[in-house]
């Protein structure tokens, strides 16, 4: 990890306690973490700044899905990765994601195996 | 026959007695010279015309033909003796009625004869009884009897009671001339006597003779008839020495030239067993058989002979000997055997015939469905309780119902019968006569064949549809309604999990970032919290996967998610030193999902891998089983492996929730799960297992088209 700059990490998840979780993970890993509680609250962010990696959960507030942040994401740059956090394992939305190059993580997800697959996806995005 | 010699001793002029002892000397003399009877006439003529008769004829008469003619004459002419020629039976003969009466007399001279003439009659007669009376006792000896009172028997009865002996009968006539005295008729007589005596003796003799002759060509033909028999015979004596023995007992009983030491060896046995076995018969009674063994000096097989023992009596009734025919039962006594062995064979298989009809029976009475039999002319001969029912039992139901179902079963079976079909089915409305309503039963029919492949019965089974549609429903039912509490049961646990997942998140990620902030006794602790926890993620998981509600269903290649699951676990299972073995067969594509039945898989591999601690082997076969139409049948899933297998008590409970044989490691829900998502499929899953041997599951799935 290159001390100079962290990479910085977009978590979109609509439960406080779990974003927090989140969030110490990373930072403790050595990203630099900005977090946002609803899909609107992350529009506002992206609106500003660019990021390395997103991670959005599926389920957000009020029947809103972490595949329209995906999109405001993608719009505003293709190449950013992108992993979507779920506690629905169904065919559908696992295919959708697959199809849009989004990682699929399911909740409870295997921690450590999560951290080394952001540092793989990391890697490969910065060529 | 004149005997010069003898005549010529006796001198002429001797006196009258001495002339007379010696005429009866040198007559004696002559007739005891002669060998055959026949030479005893000529003689007796001879002596007589040398008594000083002019001359004399011997008539003879012929019993068989009642004909009388002279059969010696002396100093007759040919032209003279023509009036002797008559018949027993010519009464009106004095030569013949005289001849009848038996004693000599003097017969007038007669018109054209010139002499009167002298009349002897002679018959068999004698002192002693032939030996065939003697040897049986009798006392009616025709000889004895003639001795004693000749005149008893007219001529054409002399024949012996005893030997059947016909007696000759003649009588000698001489010319009396006037110059003949009677001492020349006394010495007439007496010559005449004599001569009798000898030729009766003579006779006996030539009837010994002939006798002999024909007991010889008996005795030939006897031992012919012994020779020529098959079976061994053998006489012996009172001493149980062999007399005779015939071709067939040679073969046993007697040494062939150049015998081989074993041959002589057999045969001195087979003399040994025969004398003892003839010893015993012999005491046990006067007839007697039994079974002798002996062996055949050419062949050398042992053959089995029935020994029957006859004993051999003299005329005085003592014992002689033995006569034993001996019969080779070798052949007879197999074919005994076989006969009885046959006969065994034909009750047990007759005891078969019975066990069968008896459970055909049984089960006709059980199958539950109205069973009708009929013959070949389509005629019922059969009905079962439940085909009475519907038919009738007489010939003449009285009920309408009854009537018109004989009437359509009839043209049913008529058709089938004379059809060229083995077998059909096809529905057929019968009414039902407690209710007088239509039933639609579907009717399955056979025909069976005798040997000579004609139609001999059919077989003709009726299902009544109604109610077999009837409880068609209600398992469908009763299935959709399993299926549709399994699929709530899975939605509820897949809300109830999501519900669960984000706090579970939060924890399991805030016990991540726990270590080193802890102090150390917090440590065991930190342990069960992190424990529970992943015991808690498990049970989210496998709830989870009860509730896909938006698989795909399709058909698929359960083969290929069979390698699927098994390259997902392929690392685990080899770190497990697991050896698997797989035999795909080839399948026809089933319909349902494959997520779920790559769950399946994942589950049961989980289990057999969980199982073999210590590595093992975990086969896995899939084989397409084709049901009799070639159409449908079903896919075949069995995996087995040798693993720690499941306890006996637990085994019944296994597909139950929160049932597990891996303690806090298990949910619990994995078979529960399995066994719900085949039940999805109408599929089944059984369950083998043995405590330290390993797990067998069968699974089955329908195939649909």
């Amino acid at each position: 990890m290159p001390k100079a700059k962290k990479p910085e990490v977009l978590v979109v998840e609509d439960e406080a306690s779990v974003l927090l979780t989140y969030r110490l993970l990373l930072e403790e890993e050595g990203y630099k973490v900005v977090a946002a509680l609803s899909s609107q609250e992350a529009e506002g962010i992206l609106a500003k700044k660019r990021f390395d990696l997103v991670l959005c959960d599926l389920t957000l507030e009020q029947n809103h899905t972490g595949f329209e942040v995906f999109e405001r994401v993608r719009k505003r740059d293709s190449k950013v990765p992108c992993v979507m956090l779920t506690g629905y394992a169904n065919r559908e939305t696992t295919e959708r994601a697959e199809q849009a190059g989004i990682r699929v993580f399911f909740k409870p997800i295997e921690i450590e195996d999560f951290l080394q697959t952001l540092k793989t996806i990391l890697r490969n995005s910065h060529g | 026959m004149a005997t010069p010699l003898l005549r010529k001793a006796v001198p002429d002029s001797e006196s009258f007695a001495e002339r007379r002892k010696s005429v009866r000397d040198s007559t004696a003399l002559r007739l005891l010279s002669a060998e055959r009877s026949e030479e005893i006439f000529p003689i007796l003529l001879e002596e007589i015309v040398a008594l000083g008769f002019a001359r004399a004829l011997v008539l003879g008469a012929d019993f068989e033909s009642g004909a009388v003619r002279p059969v010696a004459a002396l100093k007759y002419q040919p032209s003279q003796l023509q009036k002797f020629h008559s018949s027993l039976w010519a009464g009106e003969n004095p030569l013949i009625s005289l001849w009848h009466k038996g004693k000599p007399a003097v017969l007038s001279p007669s018109a054209g004869d010139r002499e009167p003439l002298y009349c002897h009659p002679l018959l068999y007669r004698n002192r002693n009884q032939c030996w065939e009376a003697e040897r049986e006792r009798r006392q009616d000896c025709l000889a004895v009897q003639n001795f004693r009172s000749p005149q008893k028997l007219a001529l054409q009865e002399q024949v012996c009671a005893s030997c059947g002996m016909r007696a000759y009968a003649a009588m000698a006539v001489v010319q009396v001339g006037r110059r003949n005295h009677n001492g020349q008729l006394r010495q007439l007589s007496n010559l005449i006597e004599t001569a009798n005596r000898y030729l009766a003796r003579l006779f006996k003799v030539e009837h010994y003779y002939n006798r002999m002759r024909e007991m010889d060509i008996t005795i030939s033909q006897m031992h012919a008839v012994m020779q020529s028999m098959a079976d061994p015979v053998i006489l012996t004596d009172s001493h149980h020495r062999v007399i005779m023995l015939n071709k067939a007992a040679e073969r046993f009983f007697k040494m062939p030239e150049g015998v081989t030491e074993g041959g002589a060896r057999a045969v001195e046995l087979n003399n040994l067993y025969f004398s003892a076995a003839l010893s015993s018969m012999a005491v046990s009674g006067t007839e007697s058989h039994r079974d002798l063994t002996l062996v055949d000096v050419m062949e050398g097989e042992e053959v089995l002979f029935e020994a029957v023992c006859a004993p051999t009596f003299t005329s005085d009734r003592v014992r002689s000997g033995m006569v034993t025919v001996m019969r080779d039962v070798t052949d007879l006594r197999r074919a005994d055997q076989e006969v009885r062995a046959n006969l065994q064979k034909l009750r047990d298989a007759e005891e078969v015939v019975r066990q069968d009809r008896d459970r055909l029976n049984l089960v006709i009475e059980n199958v539950g469905d109205p069973i009708v039999v009929a013959d070949e002319a389509a005629k019922t001969v059969l009905l079962d309780p439940l085909a009475k029912e519907l038919f009738g039992l007489g010939d003449t139901p009285r009920q309408a119902a009854l009537v018109r179902n004989q009437a359509r079963l009839d043209a049913y079976l008529t058709a089938f019968t004379f059809s060229f079909a083995d077998n059909q089915n096809r529905p057929l409305r019968l009414y039902n006569p407690a209710s007088n309503s239509e039933i639609e039963y579907a009717a399955r029919s056979g025909k069976i064949y005798d040997a000579r492949g004609q139609v001999a019965y059919t077989v003709t089974v009726l299902r009544d549809l109604t109610a077999w549609k009837k409880l068609e429903q209600l398992q469908m039912e009763r299935r959709m309604l399993e299926v549709e509490k399994f699929a709530a049961t899975g939605r509820l646990a897949g809300t109830i999990a999501h519900e669960i997942n984000n706090p579970l998140e939060a924890i399991k990620n805030a016990i991540y970032l726990l270590p080193g902030k802890l102090k150390p006794p917090a440590q065991p602790v930190y342990d069960i919290l992190k424990s529970e926890t992943e015991r808690v993620t498990r049970i989210v998981r496998q709830m989870l996967g009860l509730y896909r509600n938006t698989d795909q269903v399709g058909p698929f290649d359960l083969n290929s998610v069979v390698e699927d699951t098994l390259t997902l676990f392929a690392r685990q299972l080899s770190t497990a030193t697991i050896n698997v073995e797989k035999q795909l067969g080839k399948l026809p594509p089933i319909v349902g999902s494959a997520d779920q039945f790559r769950q399946v898989l994942s589950n049961l591999v989980v289990n057999a891998r969980d199982s073999m601690a210590k590595g093992g082997r975990l086969a896995i076969r899939t084989r397409h089983v084709r049901a009799s139409d070639g159409v449908h049948g079903s896919v075949n899933i069995v995996l087995a492996d040798t693993g720690c297998g499941i306890p006996v008590d637990m085994l019944q409970s296994v597909f139950e929730p929160f049932v597990s044989t891996k303690g806090e490691k298990g949910t619990g829900l994995g078979l529960w799960i399995v066994k719900g998502i085949v039940e999805n499929h109408s599929g089944s899953i059984r369950v083998r297992s043995r405590p330290g041997k390993g797990t067998i599951f069968k699974l089955a799935f329908p195939i649909v088209r």
